[in-house]
């Protein structure tokens, strides 16, 4: 896969982030960095597009809390971080594909695959007693075929938690991570046990374009996922 | 020297070994925390002292970095994945190229930390007050703290539970205040990373018989 501008993007952020300031500095930024492993699976036997839209490229989270600030996350760069690994471990080959139109009828791509980071929530302690930043987020995982029918949309979410120490900052930023690289194991080890897929792939082994029905394509609880709730 | 006396460290390590294994030459340990409970997790300072400690002196052990272990491992080591018994890490050995991977790193022993370090009771109170002659505080605050963690040790290449050692120190704090206030702190959490360490430092490296009784109690 190609490299992301990065910098064009962190700029982005910066952008926003000053912005933010001059609206009335004193709230809480975070910039979610992190480098994310390679998953240790078997590929699967399959060659992907891969769309990763603007929206989750510029992902920013502002929430202003009650009795507390106002809270700008910047998830951007951590998720192209985490999920170009991702998906070269998961599948035998991958390439960026700009959008689903671009891809359609590309012979030399078995399928493409769109991720969008659909919520966010994050809960940082105010009580004496509470120990532990905790952030839920969830991705929706969208498979398609080359002719751009629906193979499957999953919703994937993850948890992480960090104690709070003197940075609520910091504690943010690791709950990130920890709820990424959770969102990012279950991609990897459970994308292949969702039943549209094992169609799906099924169709490519006997040579096939295998259509699934709609049912896949509205949301069906395609997940056998046993996530997390949202936070409270 | 009676609030000397209510203040002061009780500590407990009660070790349970089931094999005679130790810990050989170029093989390594990694120590990681037990994330899947949704009320406590032991701290990542916590976890990397015990770790630091057993590479200490000139006897120290290979220790592999947590991080690094989890990272090579990922996602086999995340908290909705990692195995949560022998059973599991079995299966896991059985998945492709997990078990190279293993052996690439060296690792033989995991060291599975569990636990927290909690206030538990608190009390007392310190008033200050502040005049034309000058400023001064009266009183006495105390509070205890309570670390209780588990170290349980696993072979990966015998694929074996190896034992627990079961650590629970207490400490207690206080702080007079006349005129000024003096605080008397203990520090429960790094003695139950010492008591820790050492207790794991024996149970690798002594096919059997260390001594059971934890470190003595002191004074804070």
């Amino acid at each position: 896969m190609s490299p992301r501008p990065l910098v064009r993007s962190r700029l982005r952020v910066l952008a926003v982030l000053g912005g933010t300031c001059l609206a009335g500095c004193g709230g809480s930024q975070v910039i979610v960095e992190a480098t994310f492993p390679r998953p240790l699976i078997e590929p699967l036997p399959v060659s992907m597009g891969v769309i990763i839209p603007d929206e989750l490229y510029n992902f920013i989270y502002t929430e202003d809390i009650p009795d507390q600030s106002l809270w700008t996350i910047a998830l951007g760069d951590a998720n192209v971080a985490m999920l170009e690994p991702l998906f070269e471990g998961m599948f035998r080959e991958t390439r960026d594909v700009e959008s689903l139109a671009r891809a359609a009828g590309d012979p030399s791509l078995d399928g493409i695959i769109e991720t969008r980071l659909d919520k966010f929530e994050f809960d940082v302690p105010t009580g004496e007693r509470d120990e532990f930043v905790e952030v839920w987020l969830q991705y929706q995982i969208t498979v398609y075929e080359p002719n751009g029918a629906t193979v499957i949309q999953w919703p994937v979410s993850g948890y992480g938690k960090s104690e709070l120490l003197r940075d609520p900052e910091d504690a943010v930023q690791r709950a990130a991570i920890v709820a990424m690289r959770e969102a990012g194991a279950t991609i990897s080890t459970k994308f292949s046990e969702q039943p549209q897929v094992r169609v799906w792939l099924g169709g490519i082994a006997n040579g096939a374009s295998v259509t699934v029905g709609p049912q896949a394509a509205v949301g069906e609880p395609a997940a056998a996922e046993l996530a997390p709730a949202p936070l409270d | 020297m009676s609030l000397l006396g209510g203040c002061g460290i009780t500590a407990r390590f009660e070790p349970y070994k089931q094999t005679d294994a130790v810990i050989a030459e170029g093989e390594h340990v990694v120590v990681l925390a037990r994330k899947q409970h949704s009320t406590h997790e032991a701290e990542e300072d916590f976890v990397q002292c015990i770790s630091d400690g057993l590479a200490d002196g000139k006897n120290g052990l290979a220790v592999h970095s947590s991080k690094e272990f989890e990272d090579k491992m990922y996602p086999w080591f995340e908290p909705s994945t990692a195995p949560l018994s022998t059973e599991d890490l079995t299966l896991l050995l059985e998945r492709p190229g997990v078990a190279e991977q293993v052996r690439n790193t060296g690792v033989r022993y995991v060291v599975w930390v569990d636990g927290s370090t909690d206030r538990v009771a608190s009390g007392g109170g310190i008033t200050c007050a502040a005049g034309v002659g000058g400023a001064g505080c009266m009183g006495l605050a105390w509070w205890e703290d309570d670390s209780r963690y588990d170290a349980t040790v696993w072979d990966i290449k015998d694929v074996e539970s190896e034992g627990t050692i079961h650590g629970d120190v207490k400490g207690r704090s206080v702080m007079p205040a006349v005129i000024i206030p003096i605080p008397l702190v203990t520090r429960p959490q790094a003695h139950a990373c010492r008591g820790l360490t050492d207790q794991l430092r024996q149970f690798l490296t002594s096919p059997e018989g260390y001594p059971t009784a934890g470190p003595a109690p002191e004074v804070g």
